[in-house]
């Protein structure tokens, strides 16, 4: 075993104001195991003889994924030896009742042991010695390593300017310390270099929350940071009377969160549908599953408004309460009309209000006007020729031609199948939308959103237990941390630059020049899209270091590799994908030479003469970040101690209990409504949520007659994007650890393909060689490759490339009115053509 | 348990099919709390036709979560399969040995001191559910994990954190645990609450309620080993048209 066995304990392990207390701990054996606190497990770190005693520490696991369960680590001898379900805190912060939260873990979890005890851990740093992603590597202490890294990032700051430095700390952990929020921008801000996207996955994870933000939230509003995004607690789905599950196949990649919809079907009898081209696990369990064309997301939603308003299913009181439905817009252009403009004789605000028709008394009137009777919803209205529509009549016309049988033309979903969503849509309340990522994998996901957005507003299913359309929650999504003075304690925040601008910096110095770059928790070269691009944009930097705890297809790429830890090796906080904080000790000793991307910052600061912004221990920047014991801790997290943070997982005192975002009907637009007439689109002809073609994944495309299927590289239960690809447990049950496409025995036998053949997927812009899986699952015309199997020198989990090495990075301009999601990897908008091969 | 039955449990688990989605956490998690050597499953997921009957066309290859049918007209579910712990287990009559024994309370154990490694139990299984430790087993990086501790019951030998070369595994109920009052682990861990442990003895128990009236079903009970796991069967499929 090649595992350096540490012992933490002394003779004696005594329980002493538990981590988790031992009542709690329903899988020990309490003659045998004692709980024990993360400080008392570091205090007594070094040596000792093996005791033999078991100790259990409640944690989060972190690793990207929404399921964001809660683990029992269970350590003997300083060795993990099991890993559990959790139980979850039953109050919030401030002691009110937390929702009924069953314990979760999934096999990813289980199988975090041998993801930390994995061969393929980076044990020492290194620096290269051979030409880039050659693998001849010299081990180097850390001190060498860290000079290195200052040495080079010091002179190319000199050379090329302070942003020339790009640090990309990334979605790998979604815990505070590490990963998506974590210190890499800290040290960014500090040395003024630039630094990726902290807003969640901008790698294809951006189109959908712009498109929420077009409609919900004003983004030139400085109170709105930039933009943000949320969703519904997990819990909340419980009053649902019916979910949609669109392009989300919970029951594979969310799995616990799987067990919620059921029990709100055991319970209540809600309905489950499914819409998805691939009959996924989510599907096989719903009620109905609609079979779509990937990337006609909005055609369909389009044929559903336009029934629900055809057939009068809509909710009036709601859209005249919360939404812009009313409200009138000049015809000239486009814009919103003003009162101003048609009603003589106001003033002030009341001169710039909206305009409503009163269908009272047959007047036009500011919105605002404390006479309005009930505003028209439909019709035209004006004077001396102006005839102003409402933003709803706009509507019902933008989507009158997507008739069942239109939309089911565009979607190739049956037209029955059309009515039937359109009257379930119509007749159920509440109804609430699990929206995936997958959904944001497209040209037009922010569309996609948009148009959702504007169906559950004009059903009145936003703002609602049991409504509202969710793609990703949690702490991380709320003001419960005070990130911005964690980013940057100099109050000189780093510069952005996106992860699809990463190329444009490097080969042509636009928006300004890169030329070295830190990567962490992020295996960018693999996992961004139109990756031949970005591997060869790596190679021109001057210097480039990784951190990870394997070696990644990036670290292949690097100059100076740092070892990392796994997240049983180091203190951190998760409040990701549930409204729960879970304090993440450190349940054993960092492995071999590996150390917390906190403790290499600080390494590489001190010798950057900044060493002073992290000269404290990760406790101390939780408590800061936190604000725990001040006064002007944020309302979710007020009160907090560290005892209650660190005893058991709490919830955040979130307004309602489930959190339900703007359950009090305000929406930080500029109307204060829900802005279904998106005034900032005009320019883009994007008003309203009107289908459009996908940008390349087209039959209008001329590019679709040389590369006819659709490109799909979904999310496998098996791993977490690049995460848990090489661990023998999950290999044994995933096609022994051998990537597969995913095609239909119809467009398989076009090409002469046979179960298990290996294919060529190519395009122009690269190709990949992988086994064929003959399955039904999949719509013709469409084939399906996993994606995040490993592709380094060591590990080829497809037999050559990486899905990635087919996808593109074609931005679409209007999301840039978003300044926190200004850009999207549109993965699944991809044609390739798929032919046999030889292995 | 209820007052006035029998003071011995009558063990069984209920595995409800309309909860299960193949995640194969069950089967993970049964590697990780009984240190099964790579390559050796107790317990294992299929993908099955809903209640495996269907007139559907044949799935297109054998994989895991390839469905039966034709796009978009579809259907699957899943089936997990481990040691289903017969009340006329084959596997206890054809031990010479005695190895393979029986519990009062229904529980089926291998008593790995006894245990000579003919493997007539495997012939004899109709469920495949036992697997032959062939020995120099390669485990997962990381040690042994799990229970990680030696457990007798009546003095047999049930459980060794790493069993010997030449004898038969499979799953035991998690004896260690249920003995102490815990969930066998798969039940444990399992994300979406599909399966339910308890004693059929108590009428009150879940499992009794799903046996007696949730129309659980057990695998191949024509063949009449009245095996103690029972399946909820799947009451949905499917249907692309409304």
């Amino acid at each position: 075993m090649s595992v350096t066995r540490r012992a933490f304990l002394g003779g004696s392990a005594v329980a002493v104001g538990g981590l988790v207390v031992a009542d709690k701990l329903r899988f020990l054996k309490p003659a045998a195991a004692a709980a024990a606190t993360a400080e008392q497990a570091a205090g007594t770190a070094s040596g000792g003889a093996l005791s033999g005693a078991e100790l259990v520490y409640r944690t989060g696991h972190s690793n990207n994924c929404d399921g964001a369960c809660g683990h029992l680590v269970h350590v003997v001898d300083g060795r993990v030896t099991m890993v559990g379900p959790a139980p979850w805190g039953t109050k919030t912060v401030s002691g009110a009742p937390a929702p009924t939260f069953h314990p979760r873990v999934c096999l990813r979890g289980l199988s975090q042991i041998s993801n930390t005890y994995s061969p393929d851990r980076v044990k020492y740093p290194y620096k290269r010695v051979g030409p880039r992603g050659s693998g001849q590597w010299q081990r180097i202490s850390w001190d060498e390593a860290t000079s290195l890294i200052a040495e080079n990032f010091k002179r190319v700051q000199d050379k090329y300017g302070k942003t020339a430095v790009w640090v990309a700390p990334y979605t790998g952990s979604l815990a505070l310390i590490e990963g998506v929020v974590g210190a890499g921008f800290r040290f960014a801000s500090v040395i003024g270099a630039s630094a990726g996207d902290s807003e969640g996955d901008n790698e294809g994870d951006s189109a959908t929350p712009a498109g929420w933000n077009y409609v919900l939230v004003d983004p030139a509003n400085p109170a709105n940071g930039g933009g943000f995004f949320t969703g519904h607690e997990s819990v909340d789905f419980l009053s649902a009377k019916a979910i949609v599950f669109w392009a989300n196949n919970v029951a594979e990649t969310s799995i616990p969160d799987w067990r919620i919809m059921l029990d709100a079907r055991q319970q209540s009898g809600t309905q489950l549908i499914s819409v998805d081209p691939r009959f996924t696990p989510t599907a096989a369990q719903s009620d109905m599953w609609l079979p779509i064309r990937p990337g006609a997301d909005t055609a369909l939603i389009d044929g559903v408004i336009n029934y629900v308003i055809k057939n009068g299913l809509y909710d009036a009181p709601y859209i005249r309460a919360y939404t812009v439905g009313p409200y009138l817009v000049d015809p000239r252009t486009k814009k919103w009309l003003r009162a101003k403009e048609v009603i003589p004789g106001l003033s002030g605000k009341a001169a710039d209000d909206y305009v409503v028709f009163d269908e009272a008394d047959r007047r036009l009137k500011a919105a605002g006007d404390p006479t309005l009777g009930s505003a028209a919803l439909f019709g035209r209205y004006g004077q001396a020729g102006l005839q102003a529509p409402t933003a709803l009549q706009l509507l019902a016309e933008a989507v009158a031609p997507f008739t069942p049988e239109r939309t089911s033309e565009l979607t190739d979903v049956p037209a029955s199948q059309v009515v039937a969503l359109a009257q379930a849509w119509g007749t159920t309340k509440p109804l609430a939308v699990r929206a995936g990522f997958g959904l944001s994998h497209w040209y037009h996901g922010d569309l996609h959103m948009q148009a959702l957005l504007t169906l559950q507003a004009i059903t009145g299913n936003i703002g609602v237990h049991g409504g509202g359309v969710t793609t990703f929650a949690g702490g991380l999504t709320t003001t419960a941390f005070d990130l911005l003075h964690w980013w940057a304690p100099n109050g000189k925040p780093y510069t952005l630059l996106e992860p699809m601008n990463f190329c444009d910096a490097v080969e042509k110095g636009k928006p300004f020049p890169v030329r070295a770059a830190w990567f962490m928790v992020d295996n960018f070269a693999q996992q961004m899209s139109d990756r031949n691009r970005v591997v060869n944009a790596i190679k021109q930097l001057d210097f480039v270091v990784v951190s990870d705890y394997v070696l990644s297809a990036t670290a292949e790429l690097a100059d100076v590799v740092l070892p990392a830890c796994t997240y049983f090796e180091k203190t951190d906080l998760l409040s990701s994908n549930n409204f729960y904080l879970q304090y993440m000790p450190k349940v054993i000793e960092p492995l071999f030479e590996s150390k917390s991307d906190l403790d290499a910052i600080r390494l590489v600061a001190e010798k950057m003469g900044v060493g002073q912004y992290f000269d404290k221990p990760p406790q101390e920047y939780l408590k800061e970040i936190l604000h725990l014991g001040q006064k002007d801790a944020d309302p979710t997290v007020r009160g907090l101690t560290w005892e209650q943070l660190t005893t058991e997982a709490v919830h955040l005192n979130t307004d309602p209990i489930p959190y339900v975002p703007f359950f009090n009907k305000q929406f930080p637009t500029k109307s204060g409504k829900i802005e279904f007439y998106v005034e900032m689109l005009v320019p883009f002809g994007q008003e309203l949520a009107v289908h459009q073609e996908p940008i390349e994944a087209s039959p209008t495309n001329p590019l679709f007659k040389k590369y006819p299927l659709v490109f799909l590289s979904t999310h496998t239960r098996f791993r977490t994007h690049s995460q848990y690809v090489n661990l023998p447990w999950l290999k044994e049950v995933n096609n022994g650890g051998n990537g597969f496409l995913e095609i239909n025995p119809k467009d398989a036998a076009a090409r002469g393909i046979a179960n298990d053949d290996v294919v060529r997927v190519f395009n122009d812009r690269g190709q990949m060689k992988v086994r064929a899986r003959l399955t039904e699952a999949i719509k013709p015309g469409v084939v399906n490759c996993y994606q995040g199997g490993w592709d380094t020198l060591k590990v080829k989990h497809y037999i050559e490339g990486h899905p990635n090495n087919l996808t593109h990075q074609i931005a679409k301009p209007a999301q840039a009115l978003i300044p926190n999601f200004p850009s999207n990897a549109a993965y699944y908008d991809c044609l390739v053509q798929v032919e046999r091969s030889e292995a | 348990m209820a007052a006035g039955t029998s003071t011995t449990p009558h063990h069984v688990m209920v595995i409800d099919t309309n909860r299960c989605v193949g995640c194969w956490t069950c089967a993970v998690g049964c590697k990780e709390v009984n240190n099964e050597p790579l390559g050796y499953w107790w317990n294992r997921v299929l993908t099955t036709a809903p209640n495996q009957s269907t007139s559907a066309k044949k799935p297109a290859s054998e994989n895991i979560d390839v469905p039966w049918g034709e796009y978009p007209n579809v259907e699957m579910s899943y089936l997990p399969v481990a040691c289903q712990h017969c009340n006329d287990a084959p596997c206890v009559k054809v031990c010479p040995v005695q190895a393979t024994f029986r519990r009062d309370d229904g529980t089926v154990l291998v008593d790995y001191e006894r245990c000579i490694g003919c493997r007539y139990c495997i012939a004899a299984c109709p469920y495949g559910v036992r697997v032959f430790n062939w020995g120099g087993g390669e485990y997962a990086p990381g040690g042994v994990v799990g229970y990680g501790k030696d457990y007798r019951t009546d003095g047999h030998l049930v459980f060794e954190p790493e069993r010997p070369k030449g004898v038969v595994e499979k799953c035991t109920f998690c004896v260690e645990r249920i003995d102490v009052g815990e969930q066998p682990f798969c039940v444990e861990v399992c994300p979406l609450g599909a399966r339910v442990f308890g004693d059929l003895n108590d009428p009150a128990s879940e499992v009794s309620q799903l046996v007696n009236e949730g129309g659980a079903v057990q695998l191949l009970a024509e063949l009449g080993t009245e095996p103690n796991v029972y399946y909820v069967p799947t009451r949905r499929r499917v249907m692309t048209e409304t």
